[in-house]
């Protein structure tokens, strides 16, 4: 005697509905003969037979639905029909014998333990893989067996603790909901100490673990551990909610704990928290530096700090409620806290290189940036240029009012530029080359807090004066705002210094190398000026030329100074 | 006080309402005679009798929008989705209607209703039975949405879910539904919503997850624990609104944050909250935030799903990473 259960007819249906038999009991049928034709979901199947032989039983009548897995049709004797049909868990009565010791155990306290119902109400499974042996001590929730339902594979755990005294069926097999799946025999509970479930579950076996089990569709893991609620993280979470100082409130539980109830009747009762409760706590002086979050930096902020070693302890936080922006990070790298220094010993240590430390507050500031590149500029040019410098004065009395001095200034030099060449040039004094540029770019020294810039005013000598105003204008203004490129301040073929504007009549201006002259020029004044016509009262613009002596000849200095004299001169 | 699972803390919960407010009604398919599929509305129908526990036809569409209705008339439906996976049909009134009642009406019309689906992956469901697709009704104004992610919260979440005014999406880890039990007391004590339950309290890494990735996330503390890794591990619950106060004050304290959740990654409630660190609490993030979810990509049929869903070892291998990162 054969079954045959219905195969999965693919994607995984669950089941099938038989459309037409196209043999009946009794017939004999050869291997691959179409036995029926079964209704999936998507299609009509024909289903052959995996065997040669008999047809003892067809099971289900056309129109019923066939789940996967169970019993189609049975082979064999016609006469066996009846033995084998209605039962469908076969008892293997032999096992017992294997276990001789537990012959006498079923009278002595057995349990069986019977499928649950495991899915929709679904009227059987079959068994797929037993993964407890007769035999077998085990625990409760222990996975016994897999079961498959018309829906899925589902591990059946044991409610007991205990020992197997009897698997009923085997894979393949399909057992009703509700009959006997595995027996327990007598004295298991005690010896595993996992006696927990045993007693009080025996009784109520059936019913109680029915409804645990419950229904799955799918394999919903089952399990019996016990944990408790962590209560205080929801009474927590309601004092948060409800902004409840938790210190403030008295516990009216067990043990003097603090129920949900007790936070919502202090929140009525207005024990509320005063505090924001997202606020970080605010950064003090002397905070823990080995807690990084002892800090308010953003990320790229302390990447910066871990890629210049800058310890986020010696930064100044500037940034917004305390957070320590790049800036600081960098000002810290170069050592240069604008916070007062606390530790006194490092200063010392640096006291036979650096300037002597004169007090706890006031102490010496690294120089970088823009005042740096003036002083390294500065001391370049004292060392190679061999400066010379011209002083004269130039009448502007015909100037209308409103004349733009600085757009004069330019005119002038780029005028005088023009007559001698060899004042807007490079100069290199190693290899003795000299370059004299057919342009004119008028560098304009421009003082700032932060220390001199020297922006250039490119192809002055293709510009007009409203030109010339407008590109300097837009100078000062990227100097302000900090946005001075590279570009803007390269390429000056000659250099203008107005410090004038600010107070000097004469000056000894730097030249800035490889350019070779520079003109400075100082605060006019009123002069009284004896002329052919008498006395007048003149205009001075004092002017004070410094010029590479290496470069220059004293003669084309004196010519250059001249022409701008003569430049400016003019009313207009 | 007995020690039930998660779905029995569901029917624990319904049953008390039932019992003590009479405006409560219960349906969807399954539900009555049956007991719903997964057993939540196990014995309701027979105590209450079936009109107030209502086997429904097979229409979620309908199902949401009666929910509308009888809620504007003043009653309190709390209707099932037999799946997540079948909640699709059932969107238009909820996001078209539900969401939008107590706006449309300036607030004089609150819909107290709650919708519960199962959802998650897991249990060897076929594809559409076992996707988190919770962030397609956190993104609707209107919504509340909750995901409780054991016995006790459950119990609690979903008592404060049907007595909320407005309409609650209440989503049930279904892989969770029976693995743990918890001593529930029956006594009809909400929990809050639109809070974070902190699950344990630590000082370097915020692991922050919700609904069934709870488990595999406080089994990765414990882990993390054994290597000197103190981790502090919070459950949203309620993923919408979120409680980033809490979320945000536990950043502020640790500097470093591992989200982990089963849905997929791009434009999840996780991207929401890491999106929320980033704005507010960016200044505290000692490394990036890490996030452990979901493939972009559909639920595989069971075979693959576990390769799928986040497990312990996922979650440790990114929270060291975030630990290790200088």
């Amino acid at each position: 005697m054969k079954q045959f259960n219905l195969p999965d007819l693919g994607e995984g249906l669950p089941d099938a509905e038989i459309v037409r038999w196209l043999v009946k009991e009794g017939d004999e049928v050869t291997v691959d003969q179409p036995m029926v034709e079964m209704e999936t979901a998507k299609a009509v199947v024909e289903v052959p037979s995996p065997f040669a032989g008999r047809i003892s039983k067809l099971h289900g009548k056309e129109g019923d639905v066939i789940d996967v897995g169970a019993v189609l049709v049975t082979f064999g004797e016609v006469g066996e029909v009846a033995e084998e049909a209605p039962e469908p868990a076969p008892v293997t009565e032999t096992t017992n014998d294997e276990t001789p010791s537990q012959a006498s155990a079923p009278a002595a306290g057995s349990d069986t333990f019977l499928l649950p119902d495991l899915g929709e109400g679904l009227p059987d499974a079959e068994i797929v893989r037993w993964l407890v042996k007769e035999g077998d001590t085990v625990t409760v929730d222990q996975p016994m067996v897999e079961m498959e339902t018309a829906k899925a594979v589902v591990e059946v755990p044991s409610p007991f603790a205990g020992k197997v005294s009897k698997l009923y069926g085997q894979a393949g097999d399909v057992i009703e909901v509700g009959a006997p799946l595995v027996e327990f025999g007598g004295t298991g509970g005690s010896s595993s100490g996992e006696s927990k479930a045993a007693a009080p579950a025996k009784e109520e076996a059936g019913e109680e673990k029915r409804a645990d089990s419950g229904t799955v569709v799918g394999a919903v893991e089952v399990g019996n551990h016990v944990v408790a609620e962590t209560a205080n993280a929801v009474v927590k979470a309601l004092a948060k909610k409800l902004k409840v100082d938790l210190t403030k409130v008295k516990g009216s539980g067990k043990d003097g704990a603090i129920t949900q109830k007790d936070v919502r009747e202090a929140a009525k009762s207005g024990a509320t928290a005063s505090t924001t409760t997202a606020e970080l706590p605010q950064q003090t002086a002397g905070v823990d530096t080995s807690n990084p979050l002892a800090y308010k930096a953003s990320p790229a902020v302390r990447a910066l700090a871990r890629k210049l070693g800058v310890d986020l302890g010696d930064c100044n936080p500037t940034g917004r409620k305390g957070s320590i922006t790049r800036d600081d990070v960098e000002q810290a790298s170069k050592g240069g806290s604008s916070a007062p220094r606390q530790s006194q010993p490092a200063m010392s240590a640096q006291q036979a290189k650096g300037l002597p430390a004169v007090s706890v507050e006031v102490q010496p500031e690294k120089v970088r940036g823009v005042r740096r590149a003036m002083a390294m500029g500065m001391a370049n040019s004292h060392a190679t240029v061999v400066p010379t410098s011209l002083v004269e004065d130039a009448d502007i009395t015909a100037w209308p009012k409103g004349t733009d001095s600085l757009a004069r200034y330019v005119r002038a030099i780029v005028t005088a530029a023009k007559q001698v060449p060899a004042m807007n040039a490079w100069f290199d004094g190693e290899n003795f080359e000299r370059l004299l540029h057919p342009n004119v770019n008028v560098g304009i020294a421009v003082d700032s807090p932060d220390g001199l810039y020297v922006p250039v005013v490119h192809n002055a000598d293709r510009m007009d004066m409203a030109g010339v105003r407008a590109r300097v204008q837009e100078l000062r203004e990227k100097i302000e705002t900090k946005s001075l490129k590279q570009d803007d301040q390269q390429n000056a073929t000659i250099t203008l210094s107005n410090f004038g504007s600010i107070a000097g009549r004469y000056g000894t201006p730097v030249v800035s190398p490889p350019q070779v002259a520079i003109l400075g020029t100082g605060r006019f004044r009123n002069e009284l000026k004896l002329t052919d016509k008498g006395i007048t009262n003149a205009k001075m613009l004092p002017l004070s030329l410094t010029f590479d002596h290496r470069a220059c000849t004293g003669g084309e200095a004196a010519r250059f100074l001249a022409a701008v004299i003569e430049d400016l001169q003019l009313a207009r | 006080m007995a020690a039930i699972t998660l779905i029995e803390a569901v029917n624990a919960a319904m049953a008390y309402e039932l019992e003590h407010d009479k405006d409560v009604v219960l349906f969807g398919e399954d539900v009555g005679k049956n007991g719903g599929v997964f057993r939540a509305t196990d014995g309701l129908q027979k105590k209450y009798g079936s009109d107030r526990v209502i086997d429904s036809p097979l229409a979620e569409s309908m199902i949401a929008g009666l929910a509308v209705g009888m809620a504007a008339q003043g009653m309190k439906p709390i209707a099932e989705m037999q799946f997540m996976g079948f909640i699709f049909p059932a969107v238009d009134q909820i996001f078209c209607h539900a969401a939008r009642m107590r706006h449309r009406t300036r607030g004089r019309l609150t819909l107290p209703m709650v919708i519960r689906a199962p959802y998650g992956g897991g249990i060897h469901a076929p594809e559409h039975h076992s996707e988190s697709t919770e962030a397609l009704f956190a993104h609707i104004p209107g919504l509340k949405v909750v995901i409780p992610s054991n016995p006790s919260r459950a119990y609690g979440l979903m008592l404060a879910a049907i007595r909320d005014p407005d309409p609650v999406i209440f989503l049930e880890p279904k892989r969770v539904y029976r693995i743990v039990k918890h001593e529930v007391e029956d006594n009809g004590e909400e929990y809050p919503l639109e809070a974070c339950f902190v699950d344990r309290e630590g000082s370097d890494i915020t692991l922050i997850s919700w609904g069934a990735m709870m488990h595999e996330t406080l089994q990765a503390a414990e882990k993390l624990a054994a290597e000197g890794i103190d981790a502090e591990v919070i459950d949203v619950a309620t993923i919408s609104p979120i409680d980033m106060d809490t979320i945000l004050e536990s950043v502020q304290k640790t500097g470093r944050v591992c989200i982990v959740q089963e849905a997929p990654k791009s434009g999840s409630v996780g991207s929401e909250i890491a999106a929320e660190i980033a704005e507010k609490a960016i200044l505290s993030l000692l490394a990036p935030i890490g996030r452990v979810s979901g493939y972009d990509t559909v639920m595989p049929y069971y075979r693959l799903e576990k390769q799928y869903m986040p497990t312990v070892d996922r979650i440790l291998d990114e929270a060291r990473k975030i630990m290790e990162y200088k």
